[in-house]
């Protein structure tokens, strides 16, 4: 899998530390031009977007955290103190222990079944496998907002179809609001939504392994089963956990989903997710300060998160 | 063979089932006039009133509706040819020149992907608030710019697909660092850029925190941004003014163009994975 | 401050109207020679003919009204203009429960120097109290929420329960809806920080006490007061009994909940014939309106719950203007008002417009012809003074928040104010504030 390399080898230290330096600027050199200023002026404008939209308001959301504001008293500089307070914030730690267990059962779900698919789709080539392939990737062209909203409707006793059904069998409807079911309901929307889009890319992945991998295996009279645990599986773990990365990336800043529905569900409480938290702190209570300090933490933890699963598979692979 | 695919065919029959209903409620909700919507059967058609509501969408508010779409239409349109530039230009440069800060830069790339986009929009906006860009096109537009995935996905294309020899070639026969770029090593990674162009579109078309906090004249919503203000004015003034079936057909017309476009651009997305970002 | 320099010519590079064309430009300033324009934030239904009506009367001052969304929506673009420092328009609406959160934010001018004062006697007493401090004035104010009981009178006439008037006969009808229809509930527990707040002002509790201009920095909370307690005792029972349904308010769902005779109740305020009238079809003429039940038989307690007001921002490029506009965009405007009560179906807090027989003697169809603005005016002459916090939004949320969490069984009814208090006390602490009880 040497494509793979620029993923998980963006540093040097690759090489075993034995091999002659000269080997290795040589093997550079074959890939790269040494012309300094056109390499540097083809980044430069990209650069300085990433300067103004990227490196800047980071910094600035820093520097806000650094100080604090209180109604009462105004702003005043107060060191690590926001991050103090975020820490140990009741409200704020309950809603990312509550993104957290979202995580831990929507993620796998919604992988294993794009996996599933996409291993179907791998073995299968009739019309109505593409037919599925089609359709399954619908719900990525709709925005998370609209989705949202559909859903709320979908998911109202008055409007949808689905909260009545219990009621044809004798049973209570079903309240997909309450404080029970919502966050089930919640990752009903983000798997209807990402679930298809998650296949293909693992499908592609499948697509691109060598037929001559299991074609020893086909003829040992391995099942198809057999084929795609044994074989197929291992071969596209590097795209399955890349999935499963920006997966949880996006998890951690579940917002757009849950802001929708609290129009439906006004008891998604003010700190229902951490980025909702840190939404509600700056629009709702003013605290800018507060707010940055927030996001930057939580920003940070994505990034260990993120940073510790690329790690970890690193090992892995390198091991294996 | 048949008997060993049925299974897999049940599967993808239930799978097209989940996927599809939610669409074709909002297909056949968007055919109903407000007290049918409330009324009559979910999933089921009542009296035909598609067009009657379609009129009524373009007419609400001034024709706002219209507006929302151009505008969406535009920031998307805007940012993604904007964007995918950026990260062609600066993909090529990190793939195949040398130059102080490099490495630096590419182990940053990778950190930049997992910035989570909505840490940056609020001290954005403060900054864009001093220099008078709140409240403008450019508001939306200029933050969707920065597409580090997209950077670093040609990064890759062309580490694979571009051959050096040809580039040295090139610049034996004397042609410019840009004639290079641009008549040889473009049309070379061209899938690679309508990928970024494509995840770059849905980005700005689908984005909701961003032009919620930049923009407060109705008239330079998006889409996303518009139908959520009708539904929350349909919700709160229930009494006076009848939304909800306004807020359903703009749905339906805002989604309609993408799912036509996913369906027919599809092997991008598809060649985009393949083409090793994603393997 | 350091940095200007470069910001500023940024600022004019960028800034120059011809190059954003496509963005709104100019604003709220006046025009050398020209009317002066005021530009206003609200989201009043029907609030365009209201703004023309203005615009026709006026001919040096006109009015530019923009829609940026719905109460919190519009709050939000707020207070993020006035922490950027510009952006916010000259006149914006807000509720009363925001005014302090307003004042404390520096956002607002004192509209008295402007003359405002002279109105003191124009308005309901109890809106202007909330809307001014002392001399100073915030706000003008424009609708409110007198609270009443909206029944079903088919429903209780049918089984000849009686009409509640105290709240223990509240919890005896909700019983007997319970065995007349097993489906049926009295009401339901919206957790709307909004109406919780407005049952408790007519129990009698007073939770919330600040003032500006006496202490900044000192605010009273005091949400355990007996007073405060028994609403949350009766109703958490109701609900734990079944006797109470638990679905918010103002969804679709709970739109039609109402009208399918599952709620044979709601406590609900002077702006809800409006807001009834035009969504419940099925069960219009069916309803009728009582004054609430009373927690003491023969009182006469009453609560608010909503309203709104015309405030005048520290932005306004002309505050003098921007002030003519709060005070006359309604106020005496008979135009102005006509569109309110007949179209937007806003309460008004004009004293003179809500004691106007076409206002008191307007028979509505859905309630049968009933003259319910008969019950309303009297409940709002008869409001006192209720001060709200200066972090409001907080506090609602933390009862809204609180209460979800009692319904769903995760907390016991009676922790909810006790949670609530220690929440926001050490918000308010947190806030810098010195709380006392």
């Amino acid at each position: 899998m040497t494509r793979s390399a620029p993923i998980t080898a963006p540093a040097p230290a690759d090489s075993p530390p034995g091999r002659p330096a000269e080997s290795r600027s040589r093997r550079r050199s074959r890939r790269v031009t040494a012309h300094p200023v056109a390499g540097a002026l083809f980044v430069l404008p990209f650069f300085l977007v990433v300067v103004a939209f990227l490196i800047v308001p980071l910094g600035y959301a820093f520097w806000l955290s650094l100080s604090s504001k209180s109604l009462a008293t105004g702003v005043k500089f107060s060191g690590l103190d926001n991050y103090v307070r975020a820490f140990t914030d009741p409200l704020l730690l309950d809603g990312l222990l509550r993104v957290v267990l979202f995580g831990l059962v929507q993620i796998p779900i919604m992988l294993g079944i794009a996996l599933a698919g996409a291993l179907v789709l791998d073995a299968v080539t009739t019309k109505f496998a593409l037919a599925f392939r089609l359709i399954a990737f619908m719900p990525y062209a709709v925005p998370a907002v609209v989705g949202a909203l559909m859903w709320g409707f979908l998911y109202s006793r008055t409007f949808g179809p689905f909260a009545d059904l219990p009621t044809l069998v004798g049973g209570e409807p079903i309240d997909f609001f309450s404080v029970s079911l919502l966050l089930l309901s919640l990752g009903n929307i983000v798997t209807w939504a990402w679930t298809g889009y998650n296949m293909i890319i693992l499908y592609s992945a499948l697509q691109g392994v060598p037929r001559e991998m299991y074609e020893a295996a086909v003829i040992d009279g391995a099942t198809p089963v057999q084929i795609a645990l044994r074989v197929k599986v291992p071969a596209i773990k590097q795209a399955i956990s890349l999935a499963a990365i920006f997966t949880v990336i996006g998890t951690m800043q579940f917002f757009t989903e849950p802001a929708i529905m609290a129009r439906f569900a006004p008891q998604i409480s003010a700190g229902y997710t951490p980025n909702l938290y840190a939404y509600n702190q700056a629009f709702a209570y003013s605290d800018f300060h507060y707010s940055a300090a927030v996001s930057f933490a939580l920003g940070f933890l994505v990034f260990v998160v993120a940073y510790l699963f690329v790690f970890v598979n690193r090992r892995r692979g390198a091991r294996a | 063979m048949k008997v060993k695919t049925r299974l897999p065919h049940l599967l993808m029959g239930v799978g097209i089932l989940y996927f599809l209903v939610p669409l074709l409620w909002v297909v056949i909700a968007a055919t109903k006039s407000q007290p049918d919507l409330l009324d009559s059967p979910a999933l089921w058609f009542a009296e035909f009133n598609l067009f009657e509501n379609i009129g009524q969408l373009f007419r609400e508010d001034g024709g706002v509706y219209g507006k929302w779409l151009l505008n969406t239409a535009l920031y998307s349109g805007l940012s993604a040819l904007g964007a995918t530039a950026l990260a062609a230009a600066a993909g090529y440069g990190l793939a195949r020149f040398q130059f102080l800060g490099k490495r630096l830069f590419e182990t940053a790339l990778l950190g930049m992907i997992m910035v989570p986009a909505t840490a940056l929009v609020l001290p954005t906006y403060l900054i864009l608030a001093e220099v008078e860009l709140v409240d403008t096109m450019w508001a939306v537009i200029l933050p969707s710019l920065l597409s580090p995935f997209g950077a670093y996905l040609v990064r890759v294309y062309v580490d694979e697909s571009v051959p050096v020899e040809l580039i040295d070639a090139a610049r034996i026969d004397r042609a410019g660092e840009l004639r290079i770029f641009w008549q040889i090593v473009v049309p070379m990674m061209r899938p690679a850029i309508v990928t970024v162009f494509l995840f770059t579109l849905v980005a700005t078309w689908n984005n909701y925190f961003l032009p919620l906090v930049m923009l407060s004249d109705a008239e330079l919503y998006p889409l996303t941004v518009g139908l959520t203000t009708w539904f929350n004015t349909a919700q709160q003034e229930a009494g006076t003014r009848m939304l909800f079936n306004l807020v359903v057909t703009g749905s339906l017309l805002a989604i309609v163009p993408l799912v036509v476009a996913f369906v027919l651009l599809q092997r991008f997305w598809r060649s985009g994975a393949s083409a090793g970002a994603l393997k | 401050m350091p940095g200007t320099t470069w910001l500023a010519k940024l600022r004019a590079g960028l800034a120059a109207c011809g190059l954003l064309a496509v963005a709104a430009c100019g604003g709220a300033t006046s025009d050398d020679g020209g009317p002066v324009k005021v530009s206003v934030w609200a989201w009043y239904p029907e609030f365009k003919g209201v703004v023309e009506a203005f615009n026709a009367s006026h001919k040096d001052i006109q009015v530019e009204w923009t829609n940026v969304g719905t109460g919190p929506d519009q709050y939000a673009k707020l207070k993020t203009a006035f922490t950027a420092g510009k952006g916010a328009p000259d006149v914006a609406m807000v509720e009363f429960q925001q005014i302090p959160t307003f004042i404390i934010l520096d956002a607002l001018v004192d509209m008295g120097p402007h003359g405002a004062n002279e109105d003191k006697d124009l308005y309901a007493e109890w809106a202007w109290s909330q809307a001014t401090d002392g001399e100073k004035v915030y706000a003008i104010p424009v609708d409110g929420g007198p609270m009443a009981l909206m029944y079903r009178k088919d429903l209780f006439d049918q089984h000849a329960i009686p009409v509640p008037t105290t709240w223990a006969e509240y919890a005896d009808a909700a019983a007997k809806i319970k065995a007349a229809d097993p489906e049926g509930h009295i009401a339901s527990f919206g957790s709307d920080g909004g109406w919780i707040n407005g049952l408790m002002w007519q129990s009698g509790c007073r939770p919330y006490g600040y003032s500006q201009a006496t202490a900044k920095d000192q605010v009273k909370i005091n949400l355990t007061a007996p007073e405060c307690k028994r609403v949350f005792d009766l109703y958490g029972d109701l609900v734990e009994k079944g006797l109470m349904a638990k679905d918010p308010f103002f969804t679709a769902d709970a739109t039609a909940a109402l009208d399918s005779g599952k709620y044979w109740t709601w406590a609900a305020a002077g702006w809800t014939p409006g807001y009834v009238a035009g969504s419940l079809k099925n069960t219009a003429g069916k309803w009728a309106v009582a004054p609430m039940p009373q927690w003491t038989a023969g009182a006469d307690e009453q609560g608010d719950w909503g309203g709104s007001t015309f405030t005048v921002t520290k932005q306004a490029k002309n505050p003098a203007a921007a002030t003519t506009v709060a005070r006359e965009l309604f106020g005496k405007s008979k135009a102005a008002w006509d569109i309110g009560l007949n179209k937007a179906f806003l309460y008004p807090l004009v004293k003179d417009v809500a004691a106007d027989p076409a206002f008191t003697g307007k028979a509505y169809e859905f309630f049968n012809g009933q003259k319910v603005n008969e019950i309303f005016v009297p409940v709002s002459e008869k409001l006192g003074e209720f001060q709200y916090t200066p972090f409001q939004d907080f506090v609602f949320g933390e009862l809204n928040d609180r209460s979800a969490e009692a319904m769903s069984g995760s907390r016991s009814w009676d922790s909810v104010l006790e949670e609530t208090q220690k929440n926001v006390v050490a918000y308010a602490e947190q806030q810098g504030f010195k709380v006392s009880k």
